[in-house]
């Protein structure tokens, strides 16, 4: 049941991508483009945005998944994924973004990530006449509605609504009772973890693992190592591109966790899991395959 | 009278902080739960003696500037110590013990130039070099490390700070060894100083008519107190406010001798940070606070009765 419902999701992107690339999409001529956006101003574009810069990978990807990627005239530094993205000129890394290295791309919207220091990068663009849309993506639930919208802001309202309609559906599904439980550990001194109410609790649930500290409402949340052993996940997640054991693993206090004395790390590369994005489905999928085989 | 019930009082710190923590474990179960010898022991004891360091170190620093807002960081030590942290991550040291050693030899770094500046034309560690100088050090220093976490990418850098912040997470038998490996020997030269530390007080011109070898004192007194300071970053981070605060206590409670000044701050520091980490594991478990807050939130209170008993008597 639970498999059958995953392949539908991805064969209606399979089947959105392919009718994207037939149509071409073509731009409605007339009328204004507005939406919304997470700090509650209204964005007002006279035509589809035509040359945008993206200041955060997961935005990239999205704009990349519905159709709008040819549209990117700038990224950040870290905005690694699809290949094609590689391709767009940099504007560096985006904490906090270079308004003039963002200016210098001549776009007609910049898509911003809403903290304290873009709200303000946000205004002085907007002073230099540059349209800006400032989305919230801590969340899975908040995935849909930001590709909604910039399938609005873009012109490619179609492919964005149904890529949206794919990550709200994912949203509301219930989880899958879990077989295996995990902590994500992100920092060890001191103990850093994931707490619920976070992309990567909902990501782990969606594969069938119980994050331990699922009970701790806020995304990250610094812990005792003594509760990491009380509570006694059977792996460690570890955010890391390369397989090595964290430095943490031979230290003695460290110890007193099972999962640290049996070694039971499992590597999650950073560019699936380190941010919400489209492809939530395969990173759901790696989890799942990976929990299952062991780590 | 006063040290047993001191002692009394630091004896009931250790056990409640053996007994209870975020995670279950019996009473009958104590004495044979790994949690318990692994985890909230060697942290309990590592609490213990860097308070108590601290606070002895803030007495001998007090003592060397003549300045009741001395503290063990005020000489450039943190900044020091916080610079070897972040240079630790940015070159990616690899090890479990990289981060404390380039800390503990970013504070040792930074009380050597303060040290250098403090003798510097004949000043003599005058008490008013010494502190500028450690301001301007740590200022330096500050400067740096922020230049290498604006430039550098590593997102760990962040975390860095975190470490430094303070705290007794990384406590195992281990640290505490390490820990018992710098402290005594500072820790026995400040109490031999005793005496003349007395003398001290009263100004460096009497205290050199009444027999002190003021030259040699201050710069015994400088270095142990930095030592101790430094190797309780190495294990702990920066813990603020103890070596602050707990001198002030036991001055007022127990009076100026520095034969009693010693022992009284080093239990009083011990029983504060022992205490406030047992807080910080378990008023908001299954979360956990850093410790330098908790011993605010409980010192600042109690610092200002003493304050408040004290001017009006």
């Amino acid at each position: 049941m639970r498999h059958w419902a995953q392949r539908t999701h991805l064969a209606g992107l399979v089947a959105l991508t392919v009718t994207a690339c037939a149509r071409g999409e073509h731009v409605p001529a007339r009328g204004d483009v507005a939406v919304t956006d997470d700090a509650g101003r209204r964005v007002t574009l006279a035509a589809p945005a035509r040359r945008i810069v993206s200041l955060l990978p997961s935005f990239t990807e999205l704009l990349f998944a519905i159709g709008a990627g040819d549209r990117l005239v700038g990224r950040t530094a870290w905005c690694d994924y699809p290949p094609e993205a590689v391709a767009v000129p940099s504007v560096g890394d985006g904490m906090p973004p270079s308004v003039e290295a963002v200016a210098a791309r001549r776009p007609d919207l910049v898509v911003l990530y809403r903290s304290g220091p873009n709200v303000t990068a946000a205004d002085q663009l907007e002073r230099l006449g540059i349209r800006t849309v400032l989305l919230d993506l801590n969340l899975l639930e908040q995935l849909g509605p930001a590709a909604r919208r910039l399938g609005r802001l873009t012109g490619h309202e179609q492919t964005g609504d149904s890529l949206a309609a794919v990550m709200d559906s994912l949203a509301a599904e219930p989880p899958i009772p879990s077989t295996r439980s995990l902590v994500f550990i992100v920092w060890d001194n001191p103990p850093i973890v994931i707490g619920g109410g976070s992309y990567l609790d909902h990501l782990a649930a969606l594969a069938g693992a119980r994050n331990v500290f699922h009970d701790v409402g806020s995304p990250s949340a610094q812990v005792a190592i003594e509760t990491i052993a009380a509570r006694d996940p059977d792996v460690i997640a570890v955010l890391s591109d390369r397989a090595v054991a964290p430095r943490y693993a031979t230290r003695p206090e460290w110890r007193a966790v099972r999962a640290v004395r049996n070694g039971r790390f499992l590597f999650l590369p950073g560019q699936l899991f380190g941010r919400p994005g489209p492809r939530i489905m395969e990173a759901v999928r790696e989890l799942r395959q990976r929990l299952q085989g062991g780590p | 009278m006063n040290y047993v019930l001191l002692a009394g009082a630091a004896l009931t710190t250790l056990v409640v902080s053996l007994l209870v923590g975020p995670a279950n474990v019996p009473l009958g179960d104590v004495l044979a739960s790994p949690i318990v010898w692994q985890l909230r022991l060697p942290r309990a004891v590592l609490a213990f003696l860097v308070g108590g360091a601290l606070g002895v170190s803030g007495v001998g620093l007090q003592a060397l500037v003549r300045n009741p807002l001395a503290d063990p960081f005020l000489l450039g030590l943190s900044g020091g110590a916080g610079l070897g942290a972040v240079v630790a991550i940015a070159l990616h040291l690899p090890g479990p013990w990289a981060l404390p050693l380039a800390a503990f030899v970013g504070a040792v770094g930074a009380m050597a130039l303060v040290y250098r500046l403090g003798l510097m034309g004949g000043a003599e560690l005058d008490p008013r070099i010494l502190l500028l100088g450690g301001v301007a050090v740590g200022a330096f220093a500050a400067a740096v490390t922020t230049a290498l976490v604006s430039l550098a990418e590593a997102t760990e850098l962040r975390n860095a700070f975190l470490w430094l912040w303070g705290g007794f997470s990384g406590a195992s038998w281990t640290t505490v060894l390490v820990f018992l490996v710098y402290a005594p020997l500072p820790l026995v030269v400040l109490a031999a100083l005793a005496r003349p530390l007395d003398l001290l007080v009263l100004g460096e011109e009497p205290a050199q008519y009444l027999g002190a070898d003021v030259r040699r004192l201050k710069r015994l007194v400088y270095l142990s107190a930095s030592l101790l300071t430094a190797a309780a970053v190495a294990v702990a981070g920066v813990i603020g406010f103890v070596g602050l605060i707990v001198p002030h206590v036991c001055r007022l409670l127990w009076g100026r001798l520095h034969r009693t000044l010693f022992p009284t701050a080093f239990l009083t520091g011990g029983i504060l940070l022992a205490a406030a980490d047992t807080l910080a594991r378990t008023v908001v478990a299954p979360r956990e606070l850093p410790v330098g807050i908790v011993t605010a939130l409980v010192g600042v209170p109690l610092f200002g009765f003493l304050l408040r008993r004290w001017t009006v008597s």
